[in-house]
């Protein structure tokens, strides 16, 4: 518990690093927000921009942005959207639970099939679907995400039509939630096989290579002179051994997927924060991209933390030796 | 009186390799029988290879021989052609195995008590708590202290010498007829070594199973065994009751075994131990 509370501790202060970084880089980007936003609304007049720039408090010394910024963000406040007009807390939240749906999808998808498929090419390596399962983790592996998306949508959404080409919901549609959810998960299909695949040919090499590690092992062997099935052998005593290096890269890995996920969505036109993140880039909305560096600085941070629980959780031999 | 295990002719093979050639030897219940040999002799893979284990997660293939057992029912059956479900009827059952590994051997992430209570409930039909009762008492049979705290623990959180009581535990929480130790102290100190095998000759003469012991060390043979196997290089060199083999040694080898066993006052009127002199065999 105790060592919870620590990298709580040091996990604040590694975000408060990445709110004054991110709020220096944008700073001192090139391009002057107050005329962007003057030009917008038709008038170019120095006194308009002026006035903008108080507004907005640009004309302070960089020191007392940062200063007030930082006191925003501890109270919950990311400020106010340039562009929308909105608050940037509402804006990314609108938009978080798209790019939760995803990305979650994408990983479960990735861990729970690249596990399947690991054990079974770690029991049977002669089997002709485990040499295809080789070559599809290695093409897997190197495929770009966009190529992928993209030769998915000409395959099952161009030619066989079986799923939608982008967005998130048919706005056509307007059935009860059950019918609705139905529609989410029929457009997440594409999108999220895009995102996972590359994880998936991953987590089944590495669930391989851990299984039949774990095969030879004394205890498995231990298992088997008891008289135990195969089966649970394999799935109760193997297994929780062989997933632990799985769950440590899952975790590890989820930045990179968030970033993956930006990518995704632009592909498939999801609206997530990607999406909200690549239009803030061009319209200079500061604010909203700030915040979407903040929400997914922290995620990371929060991800790594439950990683580490549910690593306890699987293995006993952290939950009291506290090392790691 | 038929022996209760009776290995005929056993050849094993790794590939182009053969670990163990043409190996025969019985064990009649109640008594135990020691093979002795040096590194790499074939003793463990001719252990596994009564387990039927051999076959299941190594590349090792039973070449030739019977292994014939006389099970529950009184029926003589062999081994090498019993069928995996019916090997699964007599693993950790009627036959179990304490391997050479104490500290691995134990899956580090399930709790001592649940490792134990699973072939109790897999072969005895008990529920979970009647499970836990009867670990319990082989917990105090192998003289674990505290065993109601113990059996929460997990393998890492105890000592080498308890991980091995847990193991042998479990290798007797069946009453198997047949208990295999593969160098069952090898891996302690001497002081829980000598526990360790009085433990065992207790629960021989309390349960009247046979015991297939293997060991490096002569001194075991000495304290345990009723009979031995000497092998070397895949092969039994020699075999006999332990009084003759102690006595009257035929095969080079077994002499050199021997020979390299101290003994109380072996270096009485020397200024300094004696150094040992090296086994060296060629066969
Ligand atoms: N899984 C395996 N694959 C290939 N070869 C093996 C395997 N297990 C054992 N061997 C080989 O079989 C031979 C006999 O090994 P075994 O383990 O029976 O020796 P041992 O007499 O038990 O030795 P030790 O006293 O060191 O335990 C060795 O040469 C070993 O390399
Ligand atoms: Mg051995």
């Amino acid at each position: 518990m105790k060592q919870i509370t620590a990298r709580i501790a040091w996990s604040l202060g590694l975000i408060l690093a990445v709110i004054v970084m991110c709020f220096t880089l944008i700073h001192l980007a090139p391009g002057d927000v107050a005329i962007v936003i003057a030009g917008d609304s038709g008038a170019g007049d120095p006194e308009v921009i002026a006035e903008i720039r108080e507004d907005l408090g640009l004309d302070q010394p960089f020191v007392v942005q940062l200063g007030g910024y930082v006191g925003d963000v501890a109270q919950g406040d990311l400020g106010t959207s340039y562009r929308f007009n909105e608050p940037v807390t509402d804006l990314i939240t609108t938009r978080l639970w798209p790019t939760f749906l995803l990305v979650g999808t994408a990983v479960s998808f990735a861990i729970v099939l690249g596990v399947l498929v690991g054990v079974f090419t770690a029991r049977r390596p002669e089997n002709p679907i485990s040499h295809g399962v080789t070559v599809f983790s290695l093409t897997g592996y190197s495929m770009p995400v966009f190529w992928t998306g993209l030769m998915l949508v000409i395959m099952f959404a161009s030619n066989v039509r079986w799923f939608p080409v982008s967005g998130m919901r048919d706005v056509r549609l307007d059935g009860n939630w059950l019918e609705e959810w139905i529609d989410i998960a029929h457009h997440l299909v594409l999108p999220s096989i895009t995102l996972g695949v590359i994880y998936l040919a991953q987590y089944s090499r590495l669930s391989r290579a851990s299984m039949l590690e774990v095969l030879q092992s004394d205890y498995v062997r231990t298992a088997r002179a008891k008289g135990l099935a195969e089966r649970r052998v394999v799935y109760k005593h193997a297994l929780r051994n062989a997933v632990i290096p799985v769950v440590t890269v899952a975790g590890l890995q989820f930045g990179q997927m968030l970033s993956g996920a930006l990518l995704v969505e632009t592909v498939f036109n999801w609206p997530g924060l990607g999406r909200l993140a690549s239009d803030s880039v061009f319209q200079r909305d500061a604010p909203v991209l700030l915040g979407i560096l903040i929400c997914s600085a922290s995620l990371v941070v929060i991800i790594n933390i439950l990683t580490d629980l549910v690593y306890r959780l699987i293995d006993p031999r952290i939950r009291v030796g506290g090392a790691s | 009186m038929d022996p209760l295990l009776s290995v005929r002719g056993l050849t094993v093979t790794f590939g182009s390799f053969t670990a163990v050639e043409d190996v025969s030897f019985d064990i009649h219940a109640g008594q135990t029988l020691a093979v002795v040999g040096e590194s790499g002799s074939g003793k463990s893979v001719t252990a596994l290879s009564i387990m039927r284990l051999v076959e299941l997660g190594t590349r090792g293939k039973i070449e030739a021989g019977e292994i014939l057992f006389r099970n529950s029912d009184g029926e003589v059956i062999d081994l090498v052609r019993q069928r995996e479900d019916q090997m699964r009827e007599i693993r950790g059952n009627q036959i179990s195995m304490i391997f050479q590994e104490p500290l691995t051997s134990l899956n580090p992430v399930y709790s001592v008590g649940d490792q134990v209570a699973e072939a109790v409930i897999l072969h005895q039909g008990l529920d979970k708590e009647a499970a836990n009762e009867r670990v319990l008492d082989m917990f105090r049979l192998v003289r674990i202290p505290e065993p109601e705290e113990r059996m929460a623990q997990f393998p890492h959180e105890m000592s080498g010498g308890m991980r091995q009581r847990v193991m042998i535990a479990m290798a007797l929480s069946c009453d198997p007829k047949v208990l295999i130790a593969d160098e069952p102290t090898t891996a302690l100190d001497v002081t829980i070594q000598a526990q360790i095998l009085g433990l065992m000759r207790d629960l021989r003469e309390q349960t009247g199973a046979a015991v297939l012991i293997i060991t490096h060390d002569m001194g075991v043979v000495a304290e345990v065994a009723d009979d031995v196997v000497v092998m070397n290089r895949a092969k039994v060199v020699e075999r006999g009751p332990v009084t003759q083999i102690f006595e009257s040694a035929t095969e080079p080898y077994t002499q050199a075994l021997l020979a390299s066993v101290p003994r109380l006052g072996s270096m009485t009127g020397l200024d300094k131990p004696a150094p040992f002199e090296l086994v060296e065999y060629q066969p």
